[in-house]
């Protein structure tokens, strides 16, 4: 079996007594598009950092391409590409200066330097402005060309962190659109970080989700949605027993039915209580399509004469999964 | 190779800021024309132009009188009579320009023939042209002097032969005592009965005194260099604050390549602007007017004193990014240890004035040693043999400035 292109192991970065990431491991194969999903402070970008050299890993390792990070990071470096989340060009000089001066950080030079340029000026459709200084780009421009730096030596996986911050929607799809192609027509790898979870649904095969440091889950997409089957419904009511639960598990939709006490994961402390659909009981239903089920949820309650203190839906997607695990919101 | 790359990068982005190149080359140039001009006006704006000569008369006998009362009248040079405790106590501290002593026993000794010495001391920052005029003064009035007695003293020894012979002997007819009296006078100047010695008061080493008006040329020379450390300084910061700093480490290139990248356009920029500057002491002075300053005696000596230079300047770059964390900070930085200490390393008050009011206390920041080695090298005309100490505590700023730089530079 072939080694998967990236392999991490128990990645740690420490700045004293805070732990910025705390052994986390994850494959990502050839090819690949992983997302790394998370809140802002999670761990992503000083993970990115390690990965490509930017921050020494404080425990941990991880190889690319075969290419032990600690021992042999020279050559690790040359198979990487890297987009920060920040505008790291210099706008005083225009994007094809730009990009030749990172080209040939990388040893390029001549013809293949040009070639190189005017490929990527292409991919992120900036022929024509390419030589204009770039401080006089919209912020959409910038982040294209932010996204050519880190291509123009081809590397064989590309970190982009936080590509579309600021971003307007229609530069926004254009880089959607780059990295599908660069993936697809390419082959790159790439490991893609935000917490935005759209972004991961849509370009992503497989994603973790990171949180305080620590992976709380990774799966495919679709394994990572089917944590909250068709969607998770959260009920607050002022009471509960053995008989509610076996009729509300009985009925047409329902696949689960839990009562969630302090221990949890849907109720850690304050932050549980913040998702708290209401005061009282809580009870979690998993529903193979939440909208559809809660109608009969709301007439059984009725039916037994039990109070509704609050109702929450959860569809099925990556915040609601994330919230599910963590009973915070993504974004917050 | 990437070290280079980063430093040509950054050379392009510094000739696209405007408000860099104003600052570092055309500001000295106008500090150096109204500074210069301020110098020279101090001159000018004297009551009395002639150059003050302190004379101590320890002989005071008529001879030394009519030599005080020549130099007088010589023109030029205004007599400032002192007591020899007074004298002594001004010279310890600086504050003469030039002296003359005038021996005791000088009268008995031109009447008897023994030889005499009036001693003349310059102050090591009197302008040339001064100590020169003294110097052609004092040497004429002393011959003048000796002219006087020596023509006494052949005739008198005309008349005393003539006195010694029978009547119809006395043969000396008016040729003969012409005759015996060029001889006397080609004697005393084969062999002068009394000769002037001229020396420097306080640092003999350093030689030749440089013109006022000139000094703003290596002053601001060094002052605008080391603020070339503050572009590096800043350019790192922003390479920080945008994020391509990061990008870069992420590249195959090592740290300390990144850092050569980012520190050999400070040695550019400050090699470019000694050009410039002193350029401009040469050719744009004349231009202007102004007398044009001199590139001094020995090229290699100034080649190794401007590196020195540079390295210092591109060392305290390194130690100002390094310490600091926010643009505030590098400005702070900046202004406490490139503008103020320029100020009192020399760069604006000469040097010997500054001695004055705070002793040894300048010689604690590099701008002084920039200043002295360069004033040495220009002004004065010294060689490698005599600014190498200059150039040595120099180099050992820069080494220091890098070290704690390294230790303190935040990669991350």
């Amino acid at each position: 079996m072939m080694p998967a292109f990236l392999e991490v192991e128990g990645l740690t970065k420490q700045y004293g007594s805070l732990t910025a990431v705390d052994g986390i491991s994850f494959t990502v194969e050839r090819g690949e598009v992983f997302g790394l999903l998370g809140p802002n402070g999670a761990g992503k970008t000083t993970t990115i950092s390690m990965l490509t050299g930017v921050l020494a890993p404080t425990a941990g390792t991880a190889r690319i391409g075969g290419h032990d990070i600690r021992t042999d990071l020279a050559a690790a470096k040359r198979l990487n590409g890297l987009v920060p989340q920040d505008l790291a060009l210099y706008p005083t000089l225009s994007a094809r200066t730009n990009l030749s001066f990172f080209g040939r950080i990388y040893g390029l030079s001549g013809r293949a330097l040009r070639e190189r340029v005017a490929d990527v000026l292409r991919i992120v459709s900036l022929e024509e402005r390419a030589d204009d200084a770039i401080e006089t780009y919209s912020g959409g421009m910038k982040r294209r060309v932010n996204i050519a730096a880190g291509l123009v030596h081809q590397p064989e996986l590309l970190f982009l962190d936080e590509p579309t911050v600021g971003v307007d929607p229609q530069s926004r799809a254009a880089i959607f659109d780059s990295v599908r192609a660069l993936n697809r027509s390419r082959g790159m790898s790439i490991i893609y970080t935000t917490h935005y979870m759209e972004e991961v649904e849509l370009l992503c095969n497989r994603a973790a989700i990171i949180d305080h440091g620590r992976i709380i889950a990774m799966d495919t997409i679709q394994n990572l949605l089917g944590l909250l089957g068709g969607g998770v419904i959260h009920l607050g009511v002022a009471n509960a027993d053995g008989d509610l639960l076996a009729g509300l598990r009985a009925l047409p939709g329902i696949r689960s039915a839990e009562v969630m006490d302090a221990g949890s994961p849907a109720a850690p402390g304050e932050e549980a209580a913040a998702a708290s659909p209401g005061e009282g009981m809580q009870i979690t239903l998993t529903a193979e399509r939440a909208r559809e089920a809660v109608v009969p949820v709301i007439g059984l309650l009725n039916a037994r004469d039990v109070d509704l203190t609050g109702l929450e839906i959860l569809e099925p997607n990556l915040e609601s999964v994330f919230l599910h695990l963590t009973g915070r919101k993504l974004r917050e | 190779m990437g070290a280079l790359r980063i430093a040509i990068k950054d050379l392009e982005i510094f000739l696209r800021d405007r408000g860099w190149l104003v600052q570092l080359f055309l500001l000295p140039l106008m500090f150096i024309l109204i500074f210069s001009g301020v110098l020279s006006g101090i001159k000018s704006g004297e009551q009395d132009e002639r150059v003050s000569l302190t004379v101590v008369d320890l002989d005071g006998s008529a001879a030394s009188a009519s030599l005080i009362a020549a130099i007088e009248a010589a023109g030029g040079v205004r007599v400032v009579p002192r007591e020899a405790a007074e004298a002594e106590a001004l010279v310890a501290e600086l504050q003469i320009g030039q002296l003359l002593t005038i021996p005791a026993g000088l009268e008995a000794a031109i009447q008897s023939g023994t030889p005499a010495t009036v001693r003349l001391q310059s102050h090591p920052d009197a302008r040339a042209v001064d100590t020169e005029a003294v110097r052609v003064v004092v040497e004429g009035a002393v011959q003048d002097l000796l002219l006087e007695a020596q023509i006494i003293a052949s005739l008198q020894q005309v008349g005393d032969m003539q006195a010694a012979l029978p009547a119809e002997q006395q043969v000396f007819d008016e040729e003969r005592i012409l005759r015996q009296a060029r001889e006397q006078f080609a004697s005393s100047k084969e062999r002068p009965l009394v000769t002037v010695s001229q020396q420097m008061a306080g640092t003999a080493s350093e030689g030749d005194s440089p013109d006022m008006a000139h000094l703003a040329v290596p002053g601001f020379a060094v002052l605008f260099v080391f603020l070339a450390a503050q572009a590096t300084a800043r350019s790192i910061y922003d390479e920080k604050r945008v994020g391509s700093f990061r990008r870069l480490l992420a590249a195959p290139i090592g740290r300390a390549e990144l850092l050569a990248g980012k520190a050999l356009p400070n040695i550019a920029i400050v090699i470019v602007q000694m050009v410039v500057i002193l350029g401009f002491g040469v050719v744009g002075l004349p231009l202007l007017g102004r007398a044009p300053i001199s590139l001094g005696q020995d090229p290699l000596a100034l080649v190794l004193m401007a590196l020195a230079i540079a390295l210092c300047s591109t060392g305290l770059g390194i130690l100002i990014a390094g310490l600091s964390r926010t643009e505030n900070q590098i400005g702070g930085l900046s202004t406490l240890l490139l503008w103020a200490t320029g100020v009192l390393g020399g760069s604006m008050i000469p040097l010997f004035l500054l001695e004055q009011v705070l002793g040894p206390i300048p010689r604690a920041v590099p701008q002084y040693w920039a200043n002295r080695g360069l004033e040495n090298v220009l002004l004065r005309g010294l060689g490698l043999e005599a600014v190498w100490p200059q150039i040595a505590v120099l180099l050992a700023f820069a080494l220091a400035f890098f070290a704690i730089g390294l230790w303190r530079f935040d990669y991350e």
